[in-house]
């Protein structure tokens, strides 16, 4: 039912019959329980609502002359204002021309009124001498030689009002002087006649009725010998019309076979703009229409121009009510206002602004709409809420400034942790906007990357160190055998010096390859961090003389001697022992190895600051063509290839010990002079 | 003589134990994995088992467990596998020793020496250290080694070693307070009574004296262990 385009078609069509229907039936009953039935203007006579107007016409009259009296006086008593000069004196509601003419028949002078722009509507058919007592100045709208006979025809002619000497005479009822007593109190008007004589008529056949009265007479007759016809039509077509009304509420919007809101093209455009443009339109016909009451149009054609405007005042406010509902029923009420659309269009042209990664421009806006706006509330101080407005609003902008920095903070906080090696940061992207939305994607990707590559590394080294370890078994086994047999044939006498040497040889490579596979082994392990650290206190000296214990027979078997300076105080650090043993053991390994045979060796223990600093210097046996770097690169030895003690792995373990243990392993060569330098953190 | 198990996958190291063993004295089965192992240790009289780590069919340490459930003879592991995590698992599982290869044949025998006299002698020795009650006092000792302070004797696995008065001293004050970690300058002043000034380095040469003539191993000692950066103990053993 509610899909039905004719139902609603007739509901639209009904709608303004019924309400018609309702209107002149309201009208009727009015009128007829006010005036019954009236046949022609002498009948509109006898109405109070003629005797009134009739009285107002009258008091807009004399109200003006009083006007005009002070103009005059201005101007100067004995100038006359002549027909050309004649000026215009405004009153509260109408505007005068009078022009002074002679009257030979009357001693003072008169004033003719040329031109009236009295607003009621009866003025033009009364004919009206107004005296001013005080000068005998005489005002009037009849045109005559004599006056004086005119007011003597005015008094007794047809209907007539006259007031002399603070009496009424007159033959109209509602306004004679027994009524006057009543509508003084609320017209407050019989008051102004004081001083001046009024003598006034009207021809009752040159009247017309006014145009509610007229109207109100047509509806009369619409319903002429059907006097009981209202009082079921009210009720009727008011069910009717709510009945039509809740319909169309309903079912607007609804077409057949479609489940949503129809939109028709009326519904898509601004609603401001069909509101403005609707309430015009309805304004304008219900001003039209008042204005037509009043008016002087014919009023055989007043009928037509009133429910032309009805008929248009109902079609623009049907279409504005059903489009209203409409938009409501689609949800679109509130997107469909311009200003909506404006306000939309701003936050989102800001946004994109200041979501642009060009932050100059974006600091430009908003330093700028920050003095802007505080400037525009600076211009309101004047009015208390200014100043709190202003204030407010500084307030806000430094809360904001300082939520900004709270998230530049953030994105400080992440960039250092990585920097200080711990890329396991996340920064939540969604809490952010514009450029630090932008960086802490940024961020998030690179840390992403680092920790990846970080675990690839690690995966990588674990692997190596893994599959070193296990080549290195299956590498012992033969040369155990190797070895073994070896050592059997060294056992054997054999009396041939040569397989002697040989052997020798063999003896010494297999027992090289073995110490070759286990540094490889631990290389590996100790540079991939693959090393379980049992840190405690350690008393560094103590270490020295223990390793020089081990190291003494070594040492003296090459004549090297030991020049050490240690502190007599322990030294404490906190380190592995054993780790730490390994430290010092390949560095003193070293020494006996490459240290020239017979040289001093100074060791020196230093405690710092807040450092422990250990030293150790001893004169390379062999020239050293080779940087301290490359040194401590693996496989590399100090002489590429000459020697075959060692694996050169002694001083990279060393190093990487060391650092695993949060400790600083440092080679240097001078010529021949061979430094390592190792510093402790001290432990207290 | 005393039959001992070599158990290695690789014939030519079982072989070549075989020739250093012999070379001692000791009568050698042989067996190439776990499995056979287990065999010949029901059908002989062993004294002592070297086994291997990796092998088919069963490796070492499952061998191990087996042998483990119902014996107490000797078991020395050989294997390649030289983490330290090896080593542990090795012993936590019930070997007596663990080497490592390749091994120092000298190293072997020893061990081998040290297991069978540890096992094949302490059940005779409680007699004798009955009969010499009176001197038990005068006896310390840490697992298989000994010192009699009467005789000034030391003792490891039953076999005497000769110490100068000086590493005497120093093992004594150690085995003594066996257990207990002394720093260099501690055994100074306690073994010679006097403050120990520059004099440090010297007790550490004794020390590696000493460790070099009871231990079998002085790098992986057993007895006299060093805590680097910390001081010397003697490992107390029961």
């Amino acid at each position: 039912m509610k899909e039905s385009t004719l139902l609603k078609f007739l509901c639209y069509v009904s709608i303004p019959i019924m309400i018609f229907v309702l209107v002149i039936s309201m009208i009727n009953v009015s009128i007829t329980s006010q005036y019954g039935e009236m046949q022609g203007p002498e009948e509109y006579v006898e109405t109070e609502e003629f005797g009134m107007e009739y009285l107002e016409t009258l008091i807009y009259n004399v109200k003006a002359i009083k006007r005009d009296k002070q103009q005059i006086k201005e101007v100067g008593e004995n100038q006359t204002i002549s027909y050309e000069s004649a000026t215009e004196y405004t009153t509260d509601t109408s505007y005068r021309y009078y022009r002074e003419i002679e009257d030979e028949s009357y001693a003072y002078p008169v004033y003719y009124e040329v031109e009236n722009y009295n607003n009621t509507r009866i003025s033009r058919y009364i004919n009206y001498i107004i005296i001013d007592k005080e000068n005998g100045n005489m005002f009037t709208n009849i045109k005559s030689n004599n006056y004086p006979e005119e007011i003597n025809k005015l008094k007794t002619e047809k209907t007539n009002w006259n007031y002399q000497d603070g009496n009424i005479a007159t033959n109209i009822d509602s306004i004679n002087e027994e009524s006057a007593k009543y509508f003084t109190s609320s017209y407050n008007s019989i008051n102004n006649f004081e001083g001046y004589e009024i003598y006034s008529n009207i021809n009752p056949s040159t009247l017309t009725y006014s145009n509610s009265l007229y109207i109100q007479q047509v509806v009369y007759n619409m319903f002429k010998g059907h006097e009981n016809l209202p009082t079921y039509l009210i009720p009727l077509s008011t069910i009717l019309l709510i009945t039509m009304i809740v319909y169309l509420i309903w079912a607007t919007g609804h077409e057949k076979g479609k489940k949503e809101i129809q939109l028709n093209s009326i519904d898509k455009i601004s609603y401001e703009l069909v509101s403005i443009v609707i309430m015009f339109v309805i304004g304008m016909v219900m001003s039209f229409a008042l204005a037509s009451i009043e008016s002087q149009i014919p009023q055989k054609i007043l009928v037509s121009v009133f429910l032309l405007c009805y008929l248009i005042g109902y079609a623009c406010l049907a279409v504005w009510v059903s489009t209203t509902i409409r938009r409501l029923k689609a949800k679109q009420f509130i997107r469909s206002f311009t200003t909506y659309k404006v306000c939309r269009w701003v936050k989102v042209t800001i946004k994109k602004i200041t979501d642009k990664e060009n932050s100059n421009r974006k600091m430009t806006i908003l330093y700028w709409g920050f003095i802007l706006i505080s400037m525009i509330l600076a211009c309101t101080m004047w009015s208390g809420i200014g100043v709190f407005v202003l204030i407010a609003f500084w307030i806000w902008t430094f809360y904001k400034l300082l939520q900004y920095n709270k998230k530049v903070q953030k994105i400080n906080e992440a960039l250092r942790n990585i920097y200080e090696g711990n890329p396991n940061v996340k920064l939540n992207e969604e809490e952010l906007e514009g450029t630090l939305k932008i960086m802490a994607k940024y961020i998030n990707d690179i840390a992403g990357g680092f920790t990846n590559a970080i675990e690839q590394s690690l995966k990588s080294e674990r692997l190596k160190t893994e599959l070193i370890t296990n080549v290195s078994h299956d590498i012992k086994t033969p040369l155990t055998s190797i070895i073994n047999y070896v050592d059997l044939l060294k056992k054997q006498e054999i009396n041939n010096a040569q397989i002697e040497q040989y052997i020798a040889i063999l003896d010494k490579k297999s027992q090289r390859l073995k110490k070759l596979i286990e540094d490889l082994v631990e290389a590996s392990k100790v540079s991939s961090g693959n090393v379980k650290l049992n840190m405690e206190i350690i008393n560094l000296k103590e270490l020295l003389n223990q390793t020089v214990g081990e190291f003494e027979d070594k040492l003296e078997k090459k004549n090297l001697k030991l020049e050490m300076d240690l502190p007599n105080e322990n030294v404490r650090i906190k380190a592995d022992n054993r780790y730490l043993y390994r430290v010092i053991e390949n560095v003193f390994s070293n020494i006996s190895k490459y240290a020239l045979e017979g040289s001093r060796v100074y060791i020196k223990l230093e405690e710092q600051k807040d450092e422990v600093y250990l030293e150790f210097k001893n004169i390379s046996k062999d020239k050293l063509n080779i940087s301290a770097e490359e040194l401590m690169q693996r496989f590399v030895r100090g002489d590429k290839s000459r020697y075959t003690e060692g694996s050169g792995l002694g001083l990279s373990i060393a190093e990487s010990l060391t650092e695993l243990q949060g400790g600083n392993f440092k080679i240097d060569i001078d010529g021949d002079l061979f430094k390592v330098e190792i510093t402790w953190k001290k432990e207290h | 003589m005393y039959n001992i198990l070599v158990v290695d996958d690789d014939k030519e190291i079982v072989n070549a134990i075989e020739i250093y063993l012999s070379q001692e004295g000791y009568h050698i089965i042989k067996a190439y994995d776990g499995e056979e192992a287990l065999e010949k240790l029901k059908e002989n009289e062993i004294h002592l088992i070297i086994l291997d780590i990796m092998m088919p069919n069963k490796d070492g340490l499952e061998t191990l467990q087996e042998i483990r459930k119902d014996k107490t003879i000797p078991v020395i592991m050989l294997s390649a596998k030289s983490e330290d995590y090896d080593k542990i698992s090795g012993l936590n599982t019930g070997a007596d020793d663990y080497v490592t290869k390749p091994f120092n044949p000298l190293e072997l025998i020893a061990r081998v020496k040290s297991n069978i006299r540890r096992y094949v002698d302490f059940s005779h020795v409680n007699y004798a250290t009955e009969n010499t009650k009176l001197q038990k006092e005068k006896v310390l000792k840490t697992g298989a080694l000994e010192i009699n302070d009467e005789t000034k004797k030391v003792m490891v696995d039953g076999k005497e070693i000769k110490l100068t008065a000086t590493e005497y001293n120093i093992l004594k004050f150690l085995l003594k307070n066996k257990g207990k970690v002394y720093s260099i300058e501690q055994i100074y002043e306690n073994v010679w009574n006097e403050e120990s000034y520059g004099a440090e380095n010297i007790i550490a040469v004794h020390i590696r004296h000493i460790r070099e003539k009871i231990e079998i191993n002085p790098k992986e000692p057993k007895y006299l262990k060093v805590i680097w950066g910390i001081g010397y103990k003697v490992e107390d053993i029961k």
